[in-house]
């Protein structure tokens, strides 16, 4: 089995839009919520997201949008694209860019991407309320291609000329993790040599407020204390979007090509909770047996897992799922890894948030610290007992777990391995 | 630009307040110049406005760097080839017409518009009412193959759009041809009576798809030869990888002889003019005739 390394990053996220950024702010616990006003309507509740900045991508129109002049696209291929596919297409130059790769190394029948977004409500709201105005045949002719949840693949296999393998997942929240495990499948049993991980997802109206009806969403008024997973106080989870490339790479083209690492992945695993359509099982039981099948497929024991990224969004329900099936896989053995979630600081991004978690954890190791567990007052009471750091501390983990759960009980659990 | 008809105006529906802000905003990248003339034409239905409405509207939804091409070419320039308009692009470009001109365009109409001209006599048509032009028969390397005598390597037409008088044909230089090895070493030219041999390929192929006699005889292909061309000019050097546009007009035609003018244009660039290109022929079935 071909052992798999990580070799580029690249971000577009509430946090910062290029890996220094991001670091800087990880490592000092700076958060990326703001009042955002497209959200501020009568009848919503909710104020605080954590938008995406230096992108103006609010007209329907893409050669309306401004974005950073680094970037110079195309009238003929940004006209497919949906903003988050214009987040994705950033960020996947960023980690090319960051992983050294040449054209030649992208496009190639060994190269593959496998992608994670819900499409874009707000394109396709929009296109079928054109429709309905202006009938059928006066559709715009790419609506569908940059609006549905494939559109991340539709348009970055075209642009990249990606020839290995390429399919998108839609497991909502846990998406982007079982396209890390898929594709670090791919690696390990030699199918491709190398894969490129994209997450992304629209940060609108369209995207925010639907999650209003099921109460699933924080409504503080306030940036600095609106995401405060494992806080006793949590209300809910504060929207955000992006996108984040992790770029994963077999040895022998690590050797090959001569570039350094981030580190290592080890393993994944993922189970569902077959309980309910949105709600996590009371006891975390799927992302227990995700965790414990990573750790097997890893070869590793539990206390060798030094911190766990959490899924904990700041959901009252999901938090405390989670924190009770760590409890159960951790602590028989009195192995005490450091949790915290990086959601405080950058919100939840949906399909993104798995690999943007991932990157995450892989930047912070190569720098030496582990992120905190941002804006927690009040511990929540079922976390008690658990090493759930408040402040970043300088350390090198060895073995990272990091873990994700979605809608309808889809749990996923990735390894990493400092190296 | 067709203009068979003395058509001048046609009716229009008037445009509400909100469909003048929804055209507004569709084309709010097309220059001034062509917006003020859709919101004219939308007014007046004046056809005189149509061409230059045409140009604007497809100029939007071209790379700036071969907008300048579109608008210094003749009405052969392809959309596709020369203007590198994918079929994307193609439909975009419909959906903006339609809208600008309040016409419905369906399928099989947008598969036969290959150059500027097909889309101006269609869109004048459309917007008149009238019946669509009838564009000439389309035929690929295949149907040219099976009807004329020559063969590669010395075929040098891709496809071919046969009209009455007339045909329009197309030869791309590949750069494998034979004869640009030593024409010239190290410096592939087409040579020009290479391309005086494509009109002339151009011309047999005319007339045996279109000609018959009095007795309903066809123009027997083998029987067709060269015998004359007068004043030729070569105005460009044609490399590969260029597409040659090729016309040939039917000026005169009595049996045994046929007269043709030809031209080559390459990006609507002319490359060569042939004012009458002769050849002999026979019908079919007419043994020793010539």
């Amino acid at each position: 089995m071909a052992r798999v390394f990580i070799t580029g990053l690249g971000y577009i996220c509430s946090i910062g839009n290029d890996q220094e950024t991001v670091v800087h702010n990880l490592r000092n616990l700076k958060h990326g919520m703001a009042l955002f006003p497209p959200v501020n309507v009568p009848d919503s509740p909710v104020r605080v997201v954590a938008p995406v900045r230096e992108f103006e991508v609010d007209s329907l129109d893409q050669e309306d949008w401004t974005y950073p002049a680094r970037y110079k696209i195309r009238r003929q291929t940004i006209r497919s694209f949906s903003p988050h596919v214009l987040y994705a297409y950033c960020s996947l130059l960023q980690a090319i860019e960051n992983a050294e790769l040449k054209e030649v190394d992208i496009s190639n029948k060994e190269t593959g991407i496998y992608t994670a977004s819900g499409g874009s409500i707000r394109f396709i709201y929009h296109h079928l309320r054109r429709m309905e105005k202006r009938g059928v045949m006066r559709c715009n002719p790419l609506n569908i291609i940059s609006s549905i949840a494939g559109t991340l693949s539709f348009n970055l296999v075209s642009h990249f000329k990606i020839q290995g393998a390429s399919t998108g997942f839609a497991s909502a929240c846990a998406s982007s993790g079982h396209a890390m495990g898929f594709a670090y499948d791919e690696i390990q049993r030699g199918r491709q040599k190398r894969m490129f991980v994209v997450g992304a997802e629209d940060c609108n109206f369209e995207s925010v407020v639907p999650f209003c009806g099921m109460r699933a969403l924080s409504l503080s008024l306030v940036p600095d204390r609106a995401s405060r997973p494992f806080d006793q106080t949590r209300d809910g989870f504060v929207s955000s979007g992006g996108a984040v490339t992790v770029v994963l790479e077999s040895e022998e083209e690590v050797e090959r090509r001569g570039v350094p690492v981030y580190g290592e992945m080890v393993g994944w695993g993922q189970a569902s909770d077959g309980h309910n359509v949105a709600i996590s099982h009371p006891e975390g039981r799927g992302l227990e047996s995700a965790m414990l099948r990573a750790l097997g497929d890893a070869g590793i024991q539990p206390a060798q897992v030094e911190y766990i990224n959490a899924h904990a969004p700041s959901t009252p329900i999901g938090d405390r799922s989670e924190v009770q099936a760590i409890r159960r896989v951790f602590n028989p053995g009195e192995t005490r890894p450091m949790i915290s979630s990086t959601k405080a600081l950058t919100g939840h991004g949906l399909s993104l948030s798995s690999v943007l978690e991932a990157a995450l954890c892989l930047s912070a190791q190569r720098q030496g610290f582990v992120p905190g567990s941002a804006h927690i007052q009040q511990l929540m009471s079922e976390a008690e007992g658990l090493n759930i750091i408040r402040q970043t501390v300088n350390a090198t983990p060895t073995y990272i777990l990091s873990n994700s759960s979605g809608f309808g009980g889809a749990n996923t659990s990735l390894v990493f391995r400092h190296v | 630009m067709n203009s068979g008809t003395e058509i001048d105006t046609v009716a229009v529906n008037p445009l509400t307040l909100e469909e003048r802000a929804d055209l507004e905003e569709s084309l709010k990248r097309c220059s001034e110049e062509t917006r003020n003339a859709v919101f004219e034409f939308r007014e007046t239905g004046r056809v005189g406005l149509l061409p230059g409405i045409v140009i604007g509207l497809i100029e939007r939804f071209l790379e700036p760097e071969v907008r300048p091409q579109l608008r210094s070419s003749d009405d052969s320039i392809r959309l596709v080839d020369d203007l590198r308009i994918d079929s994307l692009t193609m439909m975009e470009i419909v959906v903006l017409v339609e809208e600008a001109l309040d016409i419905s365009i369906d399928n099989q109409e947008l598969r036969d518009l290959r150059t500027l001209d097909d889309v101006s006599c269609f869109i004048d048509a459309k917007t008149k009412g009238l019946p669509l032009p009838q564009r000439g028969r389309l035929f690929g390397i295949e149907a040219i193959g099976a009807a004329v005598p020559h063969r590669p390597p010395f075929l040098f037409l891709n496809e071919a759009r046969v009209e009455k008088d007339t045909a329009i044909g197309t030869y791309t230089i590949t750069g494998e041809e034979d004869f640009l090895g030593g024409h010239f070493p190290g410096n592939p030219i087409m040579p020009a009576s290479i391309m005086l041999e494509a009109l002339g390929q151009l011309a047999v192929f005319h007339l045996v798809t279109t000609q018959k006699n009095g007795t309903g005889s066809v123009v027997d292909s083998s029987k067709v030869l060269f015998t004359s061309v007068e004043a030729v000019r070569c105005q460009r050097i044609c490399l590969p990888g260029e597409t040659l546009t090729l016309r040939i007009k039917l000026k005169h035609m009595r049996h045994p002889l046929a007269m043709f003018e030809g031209k080559i244009t390459v990006n609507g660039e002319s490359a060569a003019w042939a004012e009458e290109i002769s050849l002999t022929f026979d019908w079919v079935g007419v043994p020793g005739a010539h």
